[in-house]
């Protein structure tokens, strides 16, 4: 596939991953393609092994490799072709040019050392800077991410801190390198409620200090509507709709986005009078194991709309021809809501 | 954000451990007599300066039969306390450099075939399966007959003998802690291979680390006595194996000249074995309530 010159900090084209298994090969990724426009937010939205999370680890060439292999497409940052980069290359991009953070903020820091010495070791890998310096910064670093008394708290071990603070070292160490692009995994999944709004609050202020593209991964339409610009729904190793966020929350067209959206509770439904909304929705069954996958749509066997056409051959990602315009959708029936709809 | 919230004192997680073990009253008693031999071996010289090969008396003195000899004298007349004082430095630098050399092949090997895996697991599992399954004495043996009988020599073959069980062990904690997240997270800051290995699993998979070393010891200063009790130690320097190997025709007519050192052993091996004990307790927190 020929690279179109674009204005992406972040460009996915046709990118194919498999892995080993005991079912012989099997593809967590089947062509994604995606661009992450420099200070933007990018969210991906997917249910638990939609490809995600092997999405993510892709961005950072991390994907764990035996069993998994980058067999097609490539991943181009700032113009670098990433899936060809050498190991040495890789290693100055993560965490200098691209950090992470993680879902789970209690096991992503090393219980052994202090908080400070982790973020110290950071910077050191990436700066020319001395040892005092760094700690400097560390000290900097933890206020930013509003850790009270940072001096003092560089000074613990990760058990000694509350998830959302542990998050909020983990933001510290990520920003430390000023990366272009930081991809958050589930970074509020494991938080309370309202510690989760202050992560996202932190996150938000982060990007307007240090203008960092966020490609922020979740199952949470929530939080798609708080946080992002666009939007990438996945479904079993593909994208299946795209467009801004407004597009997929206004006007979901793939019957899968519907159904995420359907499953976020509104809080006083019973005021609201209970014809005035629709009950709180839940898709019926799970994602198919990806190696027994078979020709037709995947989201088939799951969907009210489904078919023997969407069965038998996969939609392509495109945009439909709908009256009130459109995005990229993966549906044969994109726009339509009930089945009495569907054409005869 | 106010400055109420109070910020616990950093306790460092092996301070920690340690604080577990003085709570442990016999790994606390293990160290206190193993500090006491320790202090005997290196700082005996101090109570009695002698040459453990002067004959002093008649051959086979018991204990406290003459002034000044209160442990006795071997077959040769030789004064048993200069030998038991004289000869534990060489058994405990035996026990010693034999568990480094343990620790230090061990954990190479299982760091390796545990991080990497694939063909590298492979080929470092079978060389460490082949070394598990030879004879360890008889291995031992023959190295120290192909070789002289130094200390050296000894040591070396205590501790080829015995890195097949420190490897898996490291092994198995580095299979283990990779798939961690804190690893990954290590990684996504752009860590390579090397500094994972070293600065992030290696620290975790200490503790359980530490113990065996500190038990690998015992084994070792039991495995040198064995070799020296079978006339295969260092016959120009004294250690309390030699002294049991030397004496053991005459354990009929004299049991002092193989008690005492054998007992010196005992005590010793005792000691580490329950100072051992109390780390595993220590740093194992599921133990800890019991």
């Amino acid at each position: 596939m020929p690279l179109e010159k674009t204005d992406a900090l972040m460009s996915l084209r046709d990118l194919k991953v498999e892995f080993d298994t005991r079912h012989g090969r099997v593809t967590a990724l089947s062509g994604i393609s995606l661009d992450v426009k420099p200070g933007e937010t990018l969210g991906i939205v997917g249910e638990s092994g939609c490809g995600k999370s092997i999405t993510a680890l892709a961005m950072m060439g991390l994907v764990p490799n035996p069993p998994g292999h980058v067999t097609g497409g490539s991943i181009h940052f700032q113009g670098e072709d990433i899936t060809r980069a050498r190991a040495r290359r890789m290693r100055k991009l993560r965490g200098g040019e691209i950090a992470m953070i993680f879902q789970e903020p209690m096991t992503s820091l090393n219980p052994v050392f202090t908080v400070g010495d982790q973020i110290t070791e950071a910077i050191l890998l990436h700066q020319d800077v001395s040892r005092t310096q760094a700690e400097k910064q560390v000290v900097e670093l933890l206020a930013t991410v509003g850790i009270p008394e940072p001096a003092k708290r560089a000074q613990s071990y990760p058990h000694q801190l509350s998830g959302g603070m542990r998050q909020r070292v983990m933001i510290a160490m990520a920003i430390s390198c000023r990366p272009k692009l930081l991809i958050a995994d589930e970074p509020t999944t494991a938080l309370d409620v309202t510690v989760q709004a202050q992560i996202f609050d932190l996150m938000r202020d982060i990007q307007r200090e240090f203008g960092v593209a966020i490609v922020l991964i979740t199952h949470d339409m929530g939080a798609i509507a708080e946080m992002t610009d666009r939007v990438a729904v996945m479904y079993a190793g593909r994208i299946i709709e795209q467009g801004t966020s407004d597009q997929i929350l206004d006007n979901p067209l793939h019957p899968y986005t519907r159904g995420l959206i359907g499953c976020i509770p509104v809080l006083g439904r019973e005021a609201a009078g209970a014809e005035a909304l629709p009950p709180l929705a839940e898709i019926p069954g799970i994602v198919p194991p990806l190696h027994l996958l078979g020709e037709g749509c995947a989201f088939a066997e799951r969907c009210q709309l489904a078919d023997d056409h969407c069965r038998a051959q996969r939609p392509a990602l495109e945009i439909p021809a709908l009256q009130n315009g459109g995005h990229p959708v993966a549906c044969h029936h994109a726009g339509i809501t009930t089945r009495a709809e569907l054409p005869a | 954000m106010a400055k109420t919230d109070t910020i616990p004192e950093a306790v460092s997680p092996l301070r920690e451990a340690w604080g577990q073990f003085l709570k442990n009253r016999p790994a606390v008693f293990g160290l206190a007599l193993l500090s006491v031999i320790v202090g005997l071996v290196l700082y005996g010289h101090f109570l009695h300066d002698a040459d453990p090969y002067d004959i002093v008396w008649m051959p086979l003195t018991p204990p406290g039969d003459e002034a000044g000899i209160w442990f006795g004298t071997d077959f040769l007349g030789r004064d048993m306390m200069t030998g038991l004082l004289k000869g534990g430095g060489p058994t405990l630098l035996v026990g010693l450099s034999a568990a480094l050399i343990t620790v230090v092949i061990g954990i190479l090997m299982g760091a390796l075939a545990g991080y990497f895996g694939g063909w590298v697991d492979d080929l470092l599992m079978r060389l460490t399966e082949f070394f598990q399954v030879l004879p360890a004495l008889l291995f031992a043996m023959v190295l120290v007959t192909l070789f002289s009988p130094s200390l050296w020599t000894v040591a070396f073959a205590i501790g080829i003998v015995s890195w097949p069980q420190t490897a898996r062990l490291t092994r198995a904690e580095f299979l283990r802690i990779r798939e961690l997240e804190y690893v990954t997270a290590a990684r996504s800051i752009g860590a390579g291979n090397g500094r994972i290995i070293a600065r992030v699993i290696l620290p975790n998979a200490l503790p359980p680390l530490i113990v065996s070393a500190t038990l690998t010891i015992g084994v070792a200063i039991l495995f040198e006595a064995g070799l020296s009790f079978l006339g295969l130690g260092d016959p120009n320097t004294m250690s309390w194996g030699l002294m049991i190997g030397q004496n053991r025709n005459y354990i009929l007519d004299a049991w002092w000249p193989v008690t005492l050192p054998g007992l010196a052993i005992f005590l010793t091996v005792f000691a580490v074995s329950l100072v051992g004990d109390g780390l595993n307790d220590a740093f194992n927190p599921k133990l800890r309530s019991r």
